[in-house]
């Protein structure tokens, strides 16, 4: 499943888990020792915050683009087309002579909203779905997992696909709904199988028992266990939806021009021409892509090795 | 040459024509290495099996008597585990084996029976494979033999229907058949020596009995060697020629089973005696435990390892730990202050004097308190 | 066991329903006129009045609901607008393409993915396991639409090895077949190597740990034998699980990789049919694909339970 390449692994995970054999899955999931020795919780280690630390670098240049010295992204040069990198322009330039450090950076802007937006909708609608339905299991939660589990086999990209064919043109916030519809349905399951382990534990049957209204519950008791799961997940989505729209801007369906993001530059990039005349077009927004990608990966993997160990003393 | 790769080729003497002992150990110290640091598990044991003959290795949990099994046929986990000593098997020296020799030992020479069969049988495995799978690999019969030898062994053990159980699964059977099978499994290939650990832990009373006997039973049969680790004195009372007792990884007291029960030396294996549970007593006695907890492995400790729960302690014994002493007859025990001898009595009379707690407890004698008189169960008054 | 294989048939039949319904609304209710779409240059009303009979689309939504479903019984998807070629016969050359590809790519990603996740069980945290753990890692962010062309450039163009688009049909020949289907099955591989490798080795890393491999070893058996015949049957479950989502989500996953090389599998046929608003067969394929998304999980989930005799069945 090498288009959302994470998402076999999220999905078999979040599978998995609905399954009896993915407790255990889940569980020990890399990350615990066979060796005799214990290792040491030393928080969540070095590489995990030199990966947020990249992230949040990236999203920072993003947001401050226009302020900074940066030469304009559209603007044409004739004068210096398809340059590598010098010091006038870091990155050099395409084949109109676009400056492609400027338009790596702009371009991530869309490409980190396209992340990171339908990301955070899909786990306020999703999520709050998920926790209720986790925690109030009953007919309505059947219903909601039957059509979640509709949606989910309905693969995004067609989803997404069907949806621009008959809703042009494609702008940004279209495509952030159409993203946040498709990955509402994913956070839901997870967040619904979390709720689902922690509402049978003595503690939930406890502050129950006291009488605590179900909003507390949910709030107070439920949440703050299922955040981390959630977290690790939420990031993965993230480098899904990155690569989803980089699938679509391959088959030219992503954000019209001249918007730009990273997916299209790419895609500019790889037609025959370009890749061997001017590899740098594609090079340096597949790397930054790469670098964004292996970020989340890592810290999405630690956060679950990390709050998972703790589970599993549990 | 089989598909699972080649192996090495040993020389194991028959039973009958070994001199000497079975099995000797010789200074035995096994540890973990731990983010706490060093665990000795087994901490200079030393002990010798003959030929036929049964071993009951007897302690508390924590006093290291599985690590004993497992490091005396090498079984360990390779990476955090230190292991120095000698250990002899019918001519071999063991300890300097390498991973391919040993695994010739392994099965055909010596067995385990592990202590609890719903984890030690692979549960998607059908039983009968589990039991041919060493006749077919090691002994190198083919299958219908193999077949027929598992008939046999599922028979000898005493499992009604063998041919149906070995289709079965693990979790088909029964607590007492799973640990039969185990049994099977472990005598498949004849060894010479049976290490069984705890092998009625879990199981009822009545069925401990019957796995017992049946021990007992294929060890005659076989002339074999066995070791029996257990915690539970009752178990090995009448069943071993010999008995170790084992506390924080070292041996406390080793002697012939009649003489350990007749002439107890060591304070903890007399508090273990008494801690037995009798039906000549009247009901609702209470009962005798040990106060306090086995010490922590990883620390090292001054004196003697049993002092903050002995009844008999003094300084001394906080201050220097025992030699193991002999007392004639094979028994060996390591006290300052042994059981029944003039200074035993005398630092026990002391201690209740003294009020130590462990040693009142041991009495049967209440703390008074500030108004009442305590009540005694065994007819000691209080002074 | 009967019971329980009707509860299931009765599940999937609802599901598949569901996602009818859901294929259907997607496509119906976006705006978006399909008639004028075809019509083009001569839309009049009177025209367009008369295809929408012609089509069907001016009766209500459940009767043309009606009216599909009836004709998916008789074994008639419908058709395309522009090239009257019924969706089963698109689907009968698609169909065989995305046969080969799942084939060939999970086959290539195990082959690779299994021997890894056994050196890396066997020592953990150690060098070798590090090694593969971080290059798989690797493999996760290298989204298939960079990693195609790459792969493109480098055998087909540079090296000239294998064709670079085209499918060759196995009756034409078995070697040039499979020439034609290698470079894209890497492509789609890669993402499914680090899902196999991670699922197998925290499951391997689990077994590994349990009483019956320490008495499998006290019986002298080989390393190889206890892996083989030991661990490997309880670890694979969750690679099962793996396997059936990749499997599943193959079907029109492989979008990127069927456009890139040209072979019209059904994620290529779709896309076209999008782009053309040919909605019959847009709604034809959509199900199929989701359906066969539903029935592979289905079919993983029963033979798990059936294959793991510790799971309890009804």
């Amino acid at each position: 499943m090498a288009e959302l390449p994470s998402q076999a692994s999220l999905e078999s995970e979040s599978f998995a888990s609905l399954s009896g054999h993915g407790l255990r899955v889940q569980g020990l999931a890399a990350g615990l020792p066979a060796s005799g020795i214990l290792s040491k919780k030393k928080g969540l280690g070095v590489t995990f915050w030199v990966c947020t630390a990249w992230v949040a670098l990236m999203i920072l240049l993003a947001v401050l683009a226009s302020v900074l010295p940066l030469k304009a992204p559209n603007f044409q040069d004739y004068s210096s087309v398809n340059v590598g990198p010098t010091a006038r322009h870091i990155l050099g330039t395409d084949d109109l002579g676009r400056d492609l450090l400027s338009r790596v950076i702009f371009g991530s802007r869309v490409s980190l909203v396209i992340g990171f937006v339908p990301i955070v909708l899909g786990l306020i609608v999703g999520g709050s779905l998920g926790l209720l339905a986790g925690y109030r299991a009953g007919p309505v939660d059947t219903v909601l997992n039957a059509v979640s589990f509709v949606l989910i086999a309905f693969p995004a990209l067609l989803a997404v696909m069907v949806i621009e064919a008959f809703w042009k043109p494609v702008v940004l916030w279209k495509l952030t709904l159409m993203f946040a519809f498709v990955s509402a349905p994913l956070l839901f399951r997870v967040i619904r199988a979390s709720t689902l382990s922690f509402a049978s534990r003595e503690f939930v049957v406890a502050a129950r028992a006291t009488g605590a209204k179900t909003s507390r519950i949910l709030l107070r008791e439920l949440l703050p266990n299922i955040v981390p799961a959630a977290v690790s997940f939420a990031l993965i989505g993230v480098a899904l939806l990155i690569v989803l729209e980089g699938s679509l801007a391959f088959l030219g369906l992503s954000i019209g021009l001249p918007t730009s993001s990273l997916g299209n530059i790419i895609n500019d990039g790889v037609n025959s021409n370009n890749l061997q005349l001017n590899p740098y077009i594609a090079l340096w927004p597949s790397l930054y892509i790469f670098l964004l990608l292996t970020a989340l990966n890592l810290m999405a993997d630690r956060l679950r090795s990390y709050f998972d160990l703790r589970e599993v003393k549990l | 040459m089989s598909p699972w790769g080649r192996r090495v080729q040993l020389s194991f003497p028959d039973v009958g024509s070994i001199e000497g002992p079975l099995l000797e150990v010789i200074d035995l110290h096994t540890s973990f290495r731990t983010a706490r640091g060093l665990v000795r598990a087994v901490d200079g044991v030393s002990l010798t099996l003959g030929r036929g003959r049964t071993l009951g290795v007897v302690g508390e949990s924590g006093s290291g008597k599985t690590v004993l099994s497992r490091s005396i046929m090498g079984l360990l986990p390779g990476s955090n585990v230190e292991r120095s000593g000698t250990v002899r098997f019918s001519g071999h020296d063991l300890t300097a084996m390498s991973l391919p020799e040993l695994r010739e030992v392994w099965g055909m020479q010596v067995a385990l029976v592990f202590q609890d069969p719903m984890t030690a049988l692979n549960p998607v495995v059908r039983v009968g494979r589990q039991i041919t799978e060493s006749l077919r690999l090691r002994a190198g019969l083919d299958r219908a033999a193999a077949n027929e030898t598992a008939v046999a062994l599922l028979k000898s053990v005493g499992i009604p229907a063998p041919e149906q159980r070995l289709k079965n699964y693990p979790h088909e059977l029964s607590g007492g058949m799973r640990q039969r099978v185990m049994i099977a499994i472990a005598l498949a290939c004849g060894p010479k020596l049976l290490l069984a650990d705890e092998p009625t832990t879990g199981l009822d009373v009545t069925v401990q009995a019957q796995i017992l006997d049946l021990l007992a039973a294929q060890q005659r049969e076989r002339h074999m060697g066995m070791i029996l680790v257990t915690h539970d004195l009752g178990v090995v009372a009448n069943r071993t020629d010999d008995i170790v007792v084992m506390y924080a990884g070292r041996v406390v007291e080793q002697a012939p089973t009649v003489e350990l029960f007749a002439h107890t030396r060591m304070p903890y294996t007399e508090a273990l005696l008494r801690s037995i549970p009798r039906l000549t007593e009247a009901s609702h006695t209470r009962l005798r435990a040990i106060p306090g907890r086995p010490p922590d492995l990883a620390t090292e400790t001054k004196g003697c390892r049993f002092a903050p729960r002995c009844p008999y302690v003094q300084d001394h014994c906080r201050q220097e730990e025992p030699p193991l002493r002999t007392a004639g007859q094979g028994h060996s025990f390591r006290c300052w202050y042994p059981v029944g001898s003039a200074e035993g009595d005398a630092a026990l009379a002391y201690n209740v004097s003294a009020r130590l707690p462990a040693a009142l407890a041991f009495t049967g004698t209440r703390v008074r308190d500030a108004g009442g008189a305590a009540s005694v169960p065994n007819g000691t008054r209080v002074p | 066991m009967l019971r329980f294989v009707a509860n299931r048939l009765l599940q999937l039949v609802v599901i598949c329903f569901l996602i009818s319904i859901f294929a259907f609304l997607l496509v119906h209710l976006l705006p978006g006129d399909p008639a004028k779409t075809i019509l083009g240059p001569n839309d009049t009303p009177a025209n367009h009045a008369i295809l929408l009979k012609q089509l069907g689309l001016n009766k209500g939504l459940v009767s043309q609901y009606a009216t599909w479903i009836i004709n998916i019984f008789h074994g008639n998807l419908g058709a395309s607008f522009l090239t009257k070629e019924s969706v089963t016969t698109s689907l009968g050359v698609a169909v065989p393409i995305d046969l080969e590809l799942v084939i060939v790519s999970q086959v290539l990603a195990l082959i690779v993915a299994i021997p890894m996740a056994l050196l890396a069980a066997l020592r953990p945290n150690r060098a070798f396991d590090r090694i593969a753990t971080t290059s798989t890692f690797g493999m996760l962010s290298l989204p298939t639409f960079v990693a195609g062309p790459l792969l493109v450039l480098l055998f087909a163009v540079t090296l000239k090895w294998v064709p670079a688009t085209g499918f060759v049909r196995l009756s034409q020949g078995f070697g040039a077949n499979l020439k034609s289907v290698i470079l894209p099955s890497v492509a789609l591989a890669i993402g499914s190597v680090t899902v196999y490798y991670r699922l197998l080795r925290a499951d391997l890393i689990a077994t590994l740990q349990e009483d019956f491999v320490t008495m499998a070893r006290s019986k002298g058996l080989s390393t190889r034998y206890i892996l083989v015949r030991h661990v490997m049957r309880p670890s694979s479950f969750s690679l099962l699980a793996g396997a059936g989502i990749t499997i599943g989500t193959l079907f029109t996953g492989a979008f990127v990789v069927e456009i890139l090389f040209q072979l019209p599998g059904i994620g290529y046929q779709l896309v076209s049919a999008i782009y053309a608003n040919d909605y019959l067969v847009v709604q034809g394929m959509a199900l199929v694909a989701a359906v066969a998304f539903v029935v592979v999980n289905f079919a993983i989930d029963f033979l798990l339970t059936v294959l793991d005799p510790r799971v309890r069945r009804g």
